[in-house]
């Protein structure tokens, strides 16, 4: 994926060629949806949040000033407006909106093969991050959607470093007082 | 709270990092570039008339503004009707030429009260209604 090309597309669609606005599409259109699953957790969902992201940032390309790469205003842009979509739907209707009390513990945290089934307790985990207050979880989610990079999760968040650093911090300690026995156990399998 | 170690850290990082990607569906670019042309061929939004309401605008908030002074001054005589034991409201001396509202006052506040109270009831009640349906 190449800045350039997002700039010259850009170039051409303010000039009057919506068509280009296609070659953006076919570049974000992947990272868009799957942030927004992270979101959301919902196929058809992510899929609406990101045409309208999409939708907006054509809206809105005027405003895109060139001292940021174009992949960061889309992101940034496309993070707030699922932050505030998540925040606008009743909690009950998603399904990664749990109580962090009603999460069950995997069934056996020292089964006999020396650790718990990995899918269930990253099943576990994930759904505990659902069910996080939404600033830690929105930071967690940017955070690792973004290969662990705090700078990025911070463009995206709109936030300072420290404070992104701070919610992390937080998050995590959240997630590991609600999952102690899920996170305590050494993975012997890989030992 | 079990302070977070540096293996819990890396059980979540190993974890949240292995997530499982999901591909566009096949027809998803196609349907966002239709609506951006739906998008580009709309017509503007009509512009809010701001010359033609400027007048009753500013008549509204006048008339706001008065309402607002007028149940103050009306709230404020009624406590001091309460604590006092007599029942008496009159307007500010200011006021009671452009509303001549002077006579049967009481019974308009009682009227006003009232009337607050059911909006406020039925408000309540609807969005609770409205809540509940969402």
């Amino acid at each position: 994926m190449s800045a350039n090309d997002d700039q010259a597309d850009v170039e051409r669609v303010l000039a009057g060629d919506i068509s280009a606005f296609e070659g953006i599409v076919r570049r974000w259109q992947g990272p868009l949806i799957n942030l927004a699953y992270r979101f959301c957790r919902d196929r058809g969902r992510a899929e609406e949040m990101a045409q309208e992201a999409f939708l907006r940032a054509f809206r809105a390309l005027g405003q895109w000033r060139k001292d940021a790469v174009f992949s960061t205003w889309l992101f940034a842009l496309a993070t707030n407006l699922y932050r505030s979509e998540l925040r606008r739907i009743p909690a009950r209707m998603l399904s990664l909106t749990v109580s962090l009390d009603d999460i069950p513990e995997p069934r056996d945290a020292r089964a006999s093969d020396g650790g718990v089934e990995d899918q269930d307790r990253d099943l576990a985990v994930r759904r505990a991050v659902g069910a996080l207050p939404a600033k830690y979880r929105e930071t967690l989610i940017l955070f690792y959607f973004h290969d662990m990079d705090i700078t990025s999760t911070a463009r995206s968040l709109g936030l300072p470093e420290g404070t992104v650093k701070a919610r992390l911090f937080r998050g995590r300690e959240i997630l590991r007082s609600k999952l102690p026995q899920l996170l305590a156990v050494p993975r012997l399998k890989e030992a | 709270m079990r302070r977070l170690t540096g293996h819990d850290e890396g059980e979540i990082n190993r974890i949240l990092s292995r997530e499982d990607e999901i591909l566009p569906s096949s027809g998803f670019a196609v349907s966002v570039m239709d609506a951006v042309r739906r998008e580009a061929a709309a017509p503007p939004p009509i512009p809010f008339p701001w010359k033609r309401a400027l007048p009753g605008l500013v008549v509204g908030g006048f008339v706001l503004a008065m309402v607002f002074v007028t149940v103050v001054a009306v709230s404020v005589q009624l406590i001091r009707s309460a604590t006092s034991g007599h029942f008496s409201i009159s307007l500010p001396p200011w006021l009671t030429p452009i509303l001549g509202l002077q006579r049967n006052l009481e019974i308009a506040a009682g009227w006003t009260v009232l009337a607050l109270l059911v909006t406020f009831v039925s408000v309540k009640l609807s969005m609770r209604l409205g809540s509940r349906r969402a």
